[in-house]
């Protein structure tokens, strides 16, 4: 090596060290480029992905967990909309960002810190079910202690036999920009086979 | 509407919109304070006990119980009634924090780059004039010519 290439080495090597030397206070000005997005879940009665109620009747107490993961870059509020349908009423719709134009019946509003995690149980009965021929009459749905009047009619499923009901949970997330919840086009349900 | 005690639909709903902004206008002030670097947790959880609060108030205004919709909307917004001053405070104390932290990193940062070129000047230097005394000390070499 001559003079030159030492001479290159040490700028190089002095280049990095100053670089090195300013990265605390390039650091104060840089901003994580991470994706930024939420998660919504349900789970079991045993806070596990299995033994989801499926085959419910009329009176009897049923338990899911509902969670939510924050990873929004900071803290957020959410709300967490329940809903109750039978099979020809509409749901979100993920392709236009829509929610469903149901009315929510039991709702959850949360503030989540970033990285972190909010769950809670939600305990659900359904009463006042009137089997008729082919068609079930469900009159309320309790919620947490809470009774809503749902007034729905699930008809026979011949294809998966049942009369099968959903309910779901709808992710919608505060803007204050806006001012209001915005549907975050998130949503998990729970497929449900009135058994009377 | 009304309820058995006199409660309309109107006073109902009113609480409810107040109990909303207050809610709303408190979050807000924890996302500044968050952003100016506070830890913002404790806030975070009295505002979940005020949006606790405020969904009991809707649900219970969708089923008619105005009564009870007016009493947890007022309950929510007593329980977030402190959260927008100590954001506040929390935010400024934090603006102060950041300022020092910046002054520190940038002071030591700006040290620690002229230590590095000076430092990077100087070694260079005594590697040249070492370098240039080697290369002086140098005997030349005879080479035949063999050809």
């Amino acid at each position: 090596m001559n003079l030159e290439d030492y001479q290159t080495v040490f700028t190089v090597t002095v280049l990095g060290l100053v670089l090195v030397a300013a990265s605390p206070t390039i650091s104060l000005y840089l901003h994580s480029g991470r994706e930024r997005f939420s998660e919504l879940w349900v789970l079991g009665p045993n806070r596990m992905a299995e033994d989801y109620p499926f085959n419910v009747t009329r009176g009897k107490r049923y338990s899911v967990f509902v969670g939510v993961g924050c990873h929004m870059g900071g803290s957020t509020c959410y709300a967490v909309y329940v809903k109750f349908r039978n099979q020809t009423q509409p749901l979100p719709n993920a392709t236009l960002s829509e929610p469903s134009p149901l009315e929510p019946l039991y709702e959850f509003q949360v503030f989540v810190a970033d990285e972190m995690t909010w769950e809670s149980q939600v305990n659900f009965t359904v009463l006042g079910v009137v089997r008729l021929r082919n068609s079930t009459f469900v009159r309320y749905l309790s919620i947490n202690d809470v009774v809503f009047g749902v007034n729905s009619t699930a008809t026979w499923d011949s294809e998966y036999k049942g009369f099968f009901y959903q309910v779901f949970f709808e992710l919608w997330i505060y803007d204050t920009a806006v001012g209001s919840f915005q549907y975050h086009n998130r949503f998990v349900g729970l497929w449900l086979n009135m058994t009377v | 509407m009304s309820s058995v005690l006199g409660m309309d639909n109107d006073e109902a709903l009113t609480a409810i919109r107040k109990a909303e902004f207050a809610v709303a206008s408190a979050y807000e002030a924890v996302l500044e304070a968050e952003k100016a670097g506070a830890n913002v947790s404790d806030l975070l959880e009295k505002l979940n006990v005020g949006a606790e609060n405020l969904t009991k108030a809707c649900m219970l205004y969708r089923i008619g119980d105005l009564e009870g919709a007016a009493h947890f909307a007022d309950l929510c917004r007593s329980s977030v009634v402190d959260v927008t001053n100590e954001a506040e405070t929390l935010r400024d104390l934090a603006v102060v924090e950041r300022k020092k932290q910046v002054l520190v990193i940038s002071l030591a940062s700006t040290f620690g780059v002229g230590v590095t070129v000076f430092g990077g000047f100087l070694g260079w230097r005594r590697f040249k004039e070492w370098y240039l005394r080697r290369v002086l000390k140098m005997k030349p070499e005879v080479v035949s010519n063999e050809s």
